[in-house]
């Protein structure tokens, strides 16, 4: 009961951590590969610093209520995604459950942001909730073929089915929907080139256009968490979640080696968003319909057969 | 620089805050919008000092007028300038908005920006180089920690006298007074 309370607050506080530090990162990396020096890598909590202390500016009840609301969300969400060891809340919902609050944050944020009269606000929305169409298909053929495939849609489960046999990436009925799921990642990140919904130039960064001081650093914040759901649900997926190659990593999961198994996650989360991030810094951006006909293209495609192997392979 | 001291950090957070991370509208009314692009891309990358360009004048603190100020952007940037958060910092780039420059006796510029909203500091010359913007943010920085980048307090307190300066120019304002007009001195 108390490792579970504190697991409760503490998985949180490293998903928090972990979320900044990945912002800070990208802004580094980014600038490197543009052969610039680049800012620190603490800029987030600086500029966190700098937004809270700023004065804001609130448009109505709604405004206030959505961020508290997606934030809340996407707390809830980190608490039921596998941490290595760390399943403070994973082993009482399963995948169903991170399915449902996974779209209340960005909900909560369209709720928030539409109460400000801006047009750059709805364009912004309507940008996001489509491009969510396009990626919320293959997802889902994705998910049913995982679970499918383990027989089961507890993910603490599935978790530890690739412990004992292989990764999912790597055991060959998940292939495709793993590489489906891979090309889907920016898209649900907000990485170019799908970032229609924030698209600085064109509609002076969408939703986020009316937020001033402290609401900036709360969706900023959300902006780390929602990194961290989205590549962790990755890894706990395809990656093994926080377990070594089969057979390497038997010391894990027992005894005090446990400590480590949120460590090698963190690694293969690192990894995972640096690819993402190597994208991200040399494309352009796609208009919304062209971002629409790649997603229900390929990582459908990918996705379905997929799921048609899974079947027969069962 | 002193970014990296972290008893500074620990004793004055908030003001520490506000100078190494400075959102930046880059308002393009003139010539000087050009030496923007070097400054914050690869040759000069101002974003290692915390400089960033933002994208709407909510998440931004400091204001760069980049040339002439015509009577027409005159009305855009005071309506900019009141929607910025506080505490925001205004910085005049190159000589026509201090004197009205090139442009001194042209029908449609104002010549001094700082009648019309409060100028935290200027960057003389015509063109300034992208140095001189590293300069301005350095002595911005200094300003910050003195307590003298005080510009929105001025606002508040000559409001009455702002407000009449531009009324006198823009012959109507659309909105209504940020602060209470009877406040001012």
């Amino acid at each position: 009961m108390v490792k579970q309370i504190l697991e409760i607050i503490l998985v949180p506080l490293i998903a928090f951590i972990v979320g900044l530090f990945l912002l800070g990162l990208a802004r580094k990396v980014i600038a490197r590969i543009h052969w610039r020096y680049g800012p620190p890598i603490t800029q987030p909590v600086i500029d966190i610093i700098r937004f809270f202390s700023q004065r804001s500016v609130s448009h109505g009840g709604m405004f206030n209520m959505g961020i508290i609301l997606s934030l809340a969300a996407s707390f809830a969400v980190v608490l039921f995604l596998p941490f290595g060891v760390f399943t403070p809340l994973a082993g009482s919902g399963g995948l169903l459950v991170i399915l449902y609050i996974m779209i209340i944050a960005p909900i909560g944020i369209a709720f928030s942001s539409g109460e400000g009269a801006n047009p750059n606000i709805s364009i912004g929305i309507s940008r996001k909730l489509i491009l969510s169409f396009g990626y919320e298909v293959p997802l889902l053929l994705i998910l049913l073929s995982v679970m499918t495939h383990y027989g089961t849609i507890s993910i603490v489960d599935i978790v530890k089915a690739q412990e004992a046999g292989n990764w999912a990436l790597f055991s060959w009925p998940l292939v495709l929907p793993g590489i489906a799921y891979f090309l889907i990642l920016p898209a649900m990140l907000g990485l170019r080139p799908f970032d229609v919904a924030s698209a600085l130039q064109e509609i002076s960064s969408g939703p986020q256009v009316e937020y001033g001081g402290r609401f900036l650093a709360l969706v900023t914040i959300e902006h780390g968490l929602a990194i961290f759901i989205t590549i962790g649900l990755f890894v706990d997926l395809f990656l093994g979640g926080g377990g070594l190659w089969h057979g390497a990593g038997s010391f894990l999961y027992s005894g005090p080696g446990a400590i480590l198994t949120p460590v090698v996650f963190l690694i293969k989360m690192l990894v995972v968003f640096l690819l993402g991030l190597f994208v991200h810094s040399v494309f352009p951006r796609f208009r919304v319909e062209q971002a629409l006909r790649y997603l229900w293209r390929w990582p459908t495609a990918f996705a379905l057969v997929g799921l048609v192997i899974v079947m027969i392979a069962k | 620089m002193d970014r990296g001291q972290m008893a500074k950090w620990f004793k004055d957070p908030v003001k520490m805050g506000h100078k190494y991370s400075l959102g930046v509208v880059y308002f393009a009314t003139g010539c000087g919008i050009i030496e923007i692009p070097p400054t914050i891309t690869t040759r000069w990358d101002a974003e290692r000092f915390g400089v960033v360009p933002a994208a709407t004048p909510r998440h931004a603190n400091l204001f760069l007028i980049t040339g002439y100020v015509s009577v027409k952007t005159l009305r855009a940037i005071i309506r900019t300038y009141e929607q910025m958060p506080e505490p925001k910092y205004l910085i005049g780039f190159g000589s026509c908005p201090i004197n009205g420059g090139m442009y001194w006796d042209s029908y449609n510029t104002i010549n001094s920006l700082d009648k019309y909203v409060p100028v935290d500091g200027w960057i003389a010359g015509c063109m300034p180089r992208p140095e001189a913007i590293f300069i301005a943010v350095t002595h911005l920085w200094t300003m910050i920690d003195k307590d003298m980048a005080d510009g929105y307090k001025r606002y508040k307190k000559y409001y009455r006298q702002y407000r009449r300066n531009q009324e006198r120019v823009l012959q109507h304002l659309e909105w209504p007074p940020l602060y209470p007009i009877g406040e001012g001195e």
